[in-house]
């Protein structure tokens, strides 16, 4: 070939390479513009950019809402289910990262005219006073859709045609690595709009000083008080008067919110100027303040240090809908209107100056736990040692508190004995019935059982083999003891606290977690199946509602955690040794729950001296 | 501009095709425009350091070119008597610029490193920046002074002109360092490149993209780690360090000389070539002969020549042949020279004590074995060694690989104690065993390494081919059109996938994760 032809070839070669670069940034359209063809993966365009992803999205999907959420990320933390519910509507969560008063007034208007609107939530952070257009966005992940801003739709495709292709490479290798809960390229839920919480919802969580000490939290213990100017007080204000202006026009029904601010976040901001911003933020319209309150100074109710949780968004909520059966706490959430704002900023000031009293809404649990029961002289927890125990307990004052009272105190902040404990035994031994259901009668205690259900009856071998074990009591005697009121049976498993030298076959499930080569979604549908099997039967004896389990060998994770929520488990118990601490408003805090170990501590002097948190 | 952004080869596209429209008359305005252009891109400190140099020397060598003018205007007698202030008004002006020249390149890249280890002197610290080529450009001016002084070379009468070879955008970044009656004639004349001589560019600069982005970028991840930090390493992670670092070395400083030589192509330039195989020297000598070729020759040329030349050393001269006997006699000043020379190519490098020793540690070596040849001799034949034969060769490979070696210990480490440190743990405490821990715990993983191996046998293998006096390219053209248009499309491939894409671009990084 001639260099001349050489040439011709290299050239086209060039441009073939470039087209089928382009063709593959159209085909795997990591952020979702060219309608995502092969992928339909929502959740990952929106993730790499929600102002685009979450407008291309709403464009094929708008006739499913007639609602919606608009503000920064904060603002994922307002249930959406919850909201439908209160204002009979269909909500979809427009919220997206940092976002400032310009997005919220160009989203307003966008949906306005594209999308039938009946109610607009706008949550307003003040972060708002202090970015607005910031130039500082990047191009690609952070850049305003332009149908929405109504710049160069060609300039916009142009970006997304001729992008980098490691984008749309780091798609497909993501695609065949997604697992089932969110990851930190697929963050959204698709239908809401709102963050896949699903996994941080799942976490356990108990003492502040544990909280503390985990990674992701230890921001708090050691916050970092960084200033926050809020210089654009005036130029967000301009922007929601627009977006007053807009709805009022159209007949939108605009609700205006606070959502709360961590305490240390609000420690950088000038009172000068956080006061300008709320009296400012009360002439333009009147709003819901969550900003500043108690829940302010408890970290644990927020995700990170400028995050609050969903379950502090759905306390938001019941406060604003006068729902009595949620737990509020007194001081969160005040209407605001321009008569009232200043004493609000003074009030929000004095409960910034006050000593945050988290023994108002705290309350430090232990929990016992014992398996089998033995005959004095023999070796274990015997009787007379699980007697002299419930003997001290009850003469140091302490009463006994069933899973339900704790989930009273979480969910509906109904208070708690000053000393209380819960009594707790594991896997349903027949000793169990014989010794301890007696003792616990006479003393005026009460106890949780939890059963493995394929051991329920087991008197002498295990399972259906020939291996001896110790005996398990049987349905009648479990009736027995439910009616009592003494004794409530829940959950350790129907089978999944298998013995591995009684089993044959490959895999053994000794605890209920995934084994290695297990598929998610396999795992999650087999453990929620062992589950139910395991509540029908003890519902159908007792006629209790079970939705407290033991893990069993305290093996647990957040899939695991996660998959039993689902099914309406509301506690869930470890072995992990320590007292608890229960946060009102905070479900997590009955999630894989400390326990102590009973005959560990055979002097009972010692043991209450363990529940007090001292060893 | 780095060379191997798409923005450099749209740039060196684009001017190719501009270049080729024009009138020949015009053209090296286009390159000059060109230049000028891409080196104001970095900043008016370096645009300004940059004029400095191209005064001084154009005037320098006005100069020169008068004062040789009128010597060459004199009669037989007239020049014989005025030798003496003719030779002192060209070392005069010689040495302003210089002084000039290297009294700047001094100032912004050598003295915060002498105010800081004389920190008792209490010297200020500048904090200059070290713009793009400096060393590269400085002494190329400087050769050009120092030719138009000597009478090699005519000096340039135009100042956009001169400008243009001082300032030629392909080799600002890493040179190589031409001369002027190699290069000007070629950037002036403004030819019109023919196809064969783009088509070679363009393959030129394909072969440099991938030496660089394939496998020196990859080789690289590594190194700094261990380097940084070669206490917390067993000596296999050393050996494994200096051995990616050699490769980063070689493939990133000639494949970017490749795509230089390859761009300047694209305008029909032919420029100095300054690596030829050096993998395959027989000796540490030759390895510099082969290695940085132009820095090699401008050595020679500008310092080893004249210092040998020099009162001094003829008086060294006349001084060691009375008092030493034999060779030793004879050959010490040389050596001296050779010294001084090598030491010098050692704190060109760069600032740091390292360079020094590494100056010092190629000195030591070439001198030494000048002076132990005729004991190498006597060996030789005592072991009746084969001298032409291919083991005897293949042993001398080795063992230049070696010293070669054991010499980047030194030239990347921070300080000269981590090179030592490293070298020590490489011979006693190896822990060979624990390497495939070390390399994935680095970051390397079995892919890259396969990678870099891979693209290491291919150049290798290339190398090794030319090195047998075969044209791989005169090869590849007489073969089919298939064959010749898979010669394109699989390096463009591999440079795309495993050089551009893959090298990542941050695209992987969430936002998620900061807010």
């Amino acid at each position: 070939m001639s260099s001349k032809k050489w040439l011709v070839a290299f050239v086209c070669t060039v441009l073939a390479f470039g087209l089928l670069t382009l063709a593959f940034n159209v085909l795997v359209d990591p952020f979702g513009v060219f309608g995502d063809v092969i992928f339909h993966w929502d959740s990952y365009s929106q993730t790499l950019n929600p102002r685009v992803g979450k407008i291309e999205y709403l464009d094929r999907h708008c006739d499913e809402y007639d609602s919606y959420i608009i503000g920064c990320s904060s603002t994922s933390s307002f249930p959406v289910e919850e909201l439908d519910e209160y204002m009979d509507a269909r909500f979809y969560n427009l919220f997206t990262y940092g976002a400032d008063m310009l997005d919220s007034e160009d989203f307003v208007r966008y949906i306005i005219k594209n999308y039938t609107v009946k109610n607009i939530l706008l949550n307003v952070y003040i972060d708002n006073g202090h970015t607005y257009d910031d130039p500082g966005i990047d191009n690609l992940t952070g850049a305003m859709h332009a149908r929405v801003d109504e710049s160069s739709l060609a300039a916009f495709y142009w970006k997304y045609l001729f992008l980098d292709p490691n984008y749309a490479i780091d798609k497909v290798r993501s695609f065949f690595k997604d697992e089932l809960l969110a990851e930190p390229y697929d963050v959204f839920d698709v239908k809401t709009g709102c963050y896949d919480k699903r996994e941080r919802d799942a976490e356990p969580i108990s003492g502040l000083e544990e909280y503390e000490a985990i990674e992701q939290y230890s921001g708090f213990a050691d916050y970092p008080t960084y200033h926050v100017p809020l210089k654009k007080t005036a130029q967000a204000m301009e922007s929601l008067v627009r977006i007053k202006e807009m709805c009022d026009e159209a007949g939108v029904n605009l609700i205006v919110v606070c959502g709360p601010v961590y305490s240390g976040y609000m420690q950088g901001v000038d009172r000068q100027e956080a006061e300008e911003f709320y009296t400012s933020l009360a002439e333009v319209t009147d709003y819901w303040d969550f900003s500043i309150s108690s829940v302010s100074t408890e970290p644990r109710y927020f995700y990170d240090l400028t995050h609050f949780r969903n379950c502090v968004g759905s306390m938001a909520l019941a406060r604003m809908f006068g729902n009595g059966d949620v737990y509020v706490p007194e001081d969160f959430g005040v209407y605001v209107t321009r008569e009232n704002a200043v004493e609000l900023v003074e009030r929000n000031d004095a409960v910034f100056a006050s000593r945050p009293r988290t023994d108002e809404w705290t309350k430090d649990v232990p929990i016992l736990v014992y398996h089998n029961i033995v005959p004095d002289g023999e070796e274990g927890a015997t009787v007379s040692m699980l007697e002299g125990q419930l003997a001290a307990l009850r003469k140091a004052g302490y009463e006994s508190v069933t899973f339900r009272d704790l989930e009273d105190y979480v969910y509906r902040g109904t208070e708690l004995p000053e000393k209380c404990v819960v009594i707790t035994f594991d896997d349903g031994y027949y000793s169990n019935y014989e010794y301890a259901y007696p003792l616990l009668e006479k003393y005026g205690m009460r106890a949780t059982i939890f059963v493995i259900g394929v051991s329920v009856g087991h008197k002498e071998f295990y399972k259906d083999t020939e291996f001896v074990m110790t005996p398990h009591f049987d349905e009648e005697e479990m009736a027995e003891m439910s009616s009592s009121g003494v004794i409530s049976i829940q959950s350790h498993t129907y089978d999944m606290h298998q013995w591995p030298p009684f089993e044959t076959g490959g895999h053994v499930r000794e605890t209920l977690l995934r084994f290695e080569d297990e598929d998610e979604e396999e795992y999650v549908r087999a453990l929620q199946k062992d589950f139910e099997r395991s509540r029908s039967q003890i519902e159908a004896v007792t006629g209790e509602r079970v939705d407290v389990l033991a893990y069993p060998g305290g093996g647990y994770d957040i899939l695991s955690q996660w998959a039993l929520t689902q099914c309406g488990v509301n506690v869930t118990l470890s072995t992990r040794y320590g007292v608890n601490t229960l946060v009102k408003g905070l479900p997590q805090c009955l999630g894989a729950m400390h326990r102590i170990y009973g005959d560990a501590f055979p002097d009972a002097g010692e043991l209450i001296a363990a529940m007090k948190g001292k060893r | 501009m780095s060379i191997t952004s798409f923005a450099f080869a749209g740039f060196a596209a684009l001017l190719a095709v501009v270049y080729r429209v024009l009138p020949q008359r015009v053209r090296w305005w286009a390159l000059l425009a060109a230049s000028v252009i891409f080196y104001a891109a970095g900043g008016p400190a370096a645009a300004a350091y940059m004029a400095v140099t191209a005064v001084t020397t154009y005037f320098a060598a006005l100069l020169l070119q008068r004062e040789n003018d009128r010597r060459a205007a004199m009669d037989g007698e007239q020049r014989r008597s005025s030798k003496r202030s003719h030779d002192r008004r060209r070392h005069l002006v010689t040495g302003a610029a210089c002084a000039v020249n290297f009294g700047m390149l001094f100032a912004i890249k050598y003295w915060d490193f002498v105010s800081e280890s004389l920190a008792f002197l209490r010297l200020p610290a500048l904090g200059l920046v070290v713009p793009m080529g400096i060393s590269f450009y400085i002494f190329q001016s400087i050769g050009y002074v120092a030719d138009v002084s000597r009478g090699k070379t005519a000096a340039e009468r135009s100042f956009p002109r001169y400008l243009l070879f001082v300032c030629f955008f392909p080799q600002m970044v890493q040179g190589p360092i031409d001369r002027f009656e190699h290069l000007a004639p070629q950037l002036f004349a403004g030819r019109r490149p023919d196809t064969d001589e783009v088509r070679d560019g363009i393959q030129l600069m394909m072969w440099g993209y991938f030496k660089k982005l394939v496998i020196a970028s990859r080789a690289g991840t590594v190194v700094g780690a261990v380097y940084a930090n070669a206490g917390a390493y067993p000596g296999c992670a050393s050996v494994f360090a200096v051995l990616m670092y050699t490769i980063e070395l070689y493939c990133d400083f000639s494949g970017g000389i490749d795509i230089v030589r390859g761009t300047a192509g694209l305008f029909g330039i032919n420029m100095a070539e300054n690596f030829r195989r050096p993998i395959f020297s027989l000796s540490l000598a030759e390895f510099w002969r082969r290695w940085h070729m132009t820095l090699g020759g401008w050595m020679r040329d500008y310092v080893f020549y004249p210092l040998s030349l020099s009162k001094p050393f003829a008086a060294l001269g006349r001084f060691s042949r009375k008092h030493l006997s034999g060779k030793l006699g004879r050959i010490l000043p040389t050596s001296l020279a050779t010294f001084i020379v090598y030491f010098i190519i050692g704190i060109w490098h760069g600032a740091n004590l390292t360079f020094l020793a590494y100056g010092l540690y190629n000195g030591a070596i070439i001198t030494s074995s000048i002076l132990l040849a005729p004991f190498y001799t006597r060996v030789k034949k005592a072991l009746k060694v084969n001298e032409s034969g291919g083991l005897y060769r293949a042993f001398c490979i080795v063992r230049t690989s070696l010293v070669v070696f054991v010499g980047r210990y030194l030239t990347r480490a921070p300080w000269l104690k981590m090179s030592l440190v490293m070298l020590k743990r490489s011979v006693f405490d190896l822990r060979l065993r624990e390497l495939p821990g070390v390399v994935t715990g680095l970051g390397m993983s079995f892919f890259d390494l396969a990678l870099v191996a891979a693209g290491c046998a291919v150049v290798l293998a290339a190398e090794y081919i030319e090195e047998r006096g075969v044209g791989i390219r005169a090869y590849l053209a007489k073969r089919g059109a298939f064959v010749q248009w898979l010669a394109i499309a699989v390096p463009l491939a591999v440079i795309l996938i495993f050089g551009v894409i893959s090298a990542g671009s941050g695209a992987g990084e969430f936002i998620y994760g900061r807010i």
